[in-house]
């Protein structure tokens, strides 16, 4: 999978802030089209209407979580081979083993700099 | 055989009726109130048949008295009333004052991100302008930490005269009953939602990219069984 800064990106928070810090970063990495979420629903909803190129999402949200939106995202045909990379501040050894179970592409533990968020978004698509 | 008195069963019959006029829900005030009024009836009569049980009743109710100052000394309805809703109150300004800084700080960092550095002078004035602004935004620290300590204050106030009531009426020594799960908690435990971490209790980036790297899948199964 190759690299491409005009894919669309979409970043799903809660926090209207770190949309903004995330989208300022992927601006900076020369990512042009960021689309956003405020959960997994609405997250879910935008991408059934168009095809994003990497999700970059936070776990804690309401009413779905990040971990339901991968889960839903891998379980479903048409989106499961999406990119996804969890954002977010759940640090504990399960929640890694359950979103890498659960198919993520690659996990950021807040807070991060851009340098983090680069090196994964460059894993992701060196995989 | 001495009997009950008439003015003990007339107070009784005073209590028992105030209680029904009030048609709320009995509390624990009612029962400590009843005890005392019924201890105190059945002092004369008891007196008579057996003193050993009257030193008993009158230590019982020496005990609902110092129950009664005990709660008192609770303060509950200054704690349910005043400090607590005035901590909730300095956490939503906390809330409100770091968005605030952040949105102003964020604001000027775009702007000088979008400011054009081949036009030396006037890039040199807005970096100096967004600066300043952003050493301003940062005095929401000063302030958020005053409000912090008010709201610590509040917890260490209920938390002493807590742990003090739970002391004098000796319910430490008594086991916790078992609390049932509210649906917030299963959602937090079915959907793995701990939160952020202490430092030093989650695990690090170097450590998330160390498990990526290491659990294949095969073993990540092996872990769930």
């Amino acid at each position: 999978m190759a690299l491409d800064l005009q894919m669309p990106v979409l970043v799903v928070d809660d926090y209207k802030t770190m949309i903004r810090i995330i989208r300022n970063l992927l601006k900076q990495l020369g990512f042009e089209d960021v689309d956003d979420a405020a959960d997994g629903t609405e997250a879910l909803e935008k991408m059934k209407q168009r095809k994003y190129g990497l999700v970059i999402s936070d776990w804690n949200m309401e009413p779905m979580t990040g971990y339901e939106l991968l889960k839903q995202v891998r379980a479903d045909a048409g989106l499961c081979k999406t990119p996804f990379i969890m954002v977010t501040a759940e640090s504990k050894t399960e929640n890694v083993i359950a979103a890498k179970k659960a198919g993520v592409n690659n996990y950021i533990v807040k807070p991060f700099n851009a340098q983090t968020l680069k090196g994964k978004i460059d894993a992701v698509f060196s995989e | 055989m001495a009997a009950i008195q008439k003015e003990n069963v007339a107070r009784l019959i005073e209590f028992l009726e105030e209680s029904r006029a009030r048609k709320d829900d009995v509390t624990l005030n009612d029962v400590m109130g009843l005890a005392e009024v019924m201890a105190r009836s059945m002092k004369d009569y008891i007196d008579a048949v057996q003193p050993a049980v009257t030193q008993e009743l009158m230590e019982i109710s020496d005990e609902i008295c110092r129950m009664k100052q005990e709660i008192v000394q609770l303060r509950a309805t200054d704690i349910k009333e005043n400090r607590i809703p005035e901590a909730g109150r300095e956490l939503d300004a906390i809330v409100e004052a770091t968005e605030s800084a952040t949105h102003t700080i964020m604001e000027a960092a775009e702007t000088i991100m979008s400011a054009d550095p081949d036009d030396a002078d006037t890039y040199q004035v807005v970096v100096q302008h967004k600066i300043m602004e952003i050493f301003e935004a940062c005095a929401f620290q000063d302030i958020t930490g005053q409000r912090i300590s008010k709201v610590v204050g509040t917890l260490n106030y209920i938390d002493e005269r807590v742990n003090s009531f739970v002391k004098r009426l000796r319910m430490d020594e008594v086991e916790d009953a078992p609390l049932e799960e509210t649906a917030e908690e299963k959602r937090r435990r079915e959907l793995i939602l701990h939160g952020p971490q202490h430092e030093g209790e989650g695990v690090s980036q170097e450590d998330v990219d160390a498990m990526l790297e290491v659990f294949a899948q095969d073993d990540i199964d092996k872990l769930f069984g």
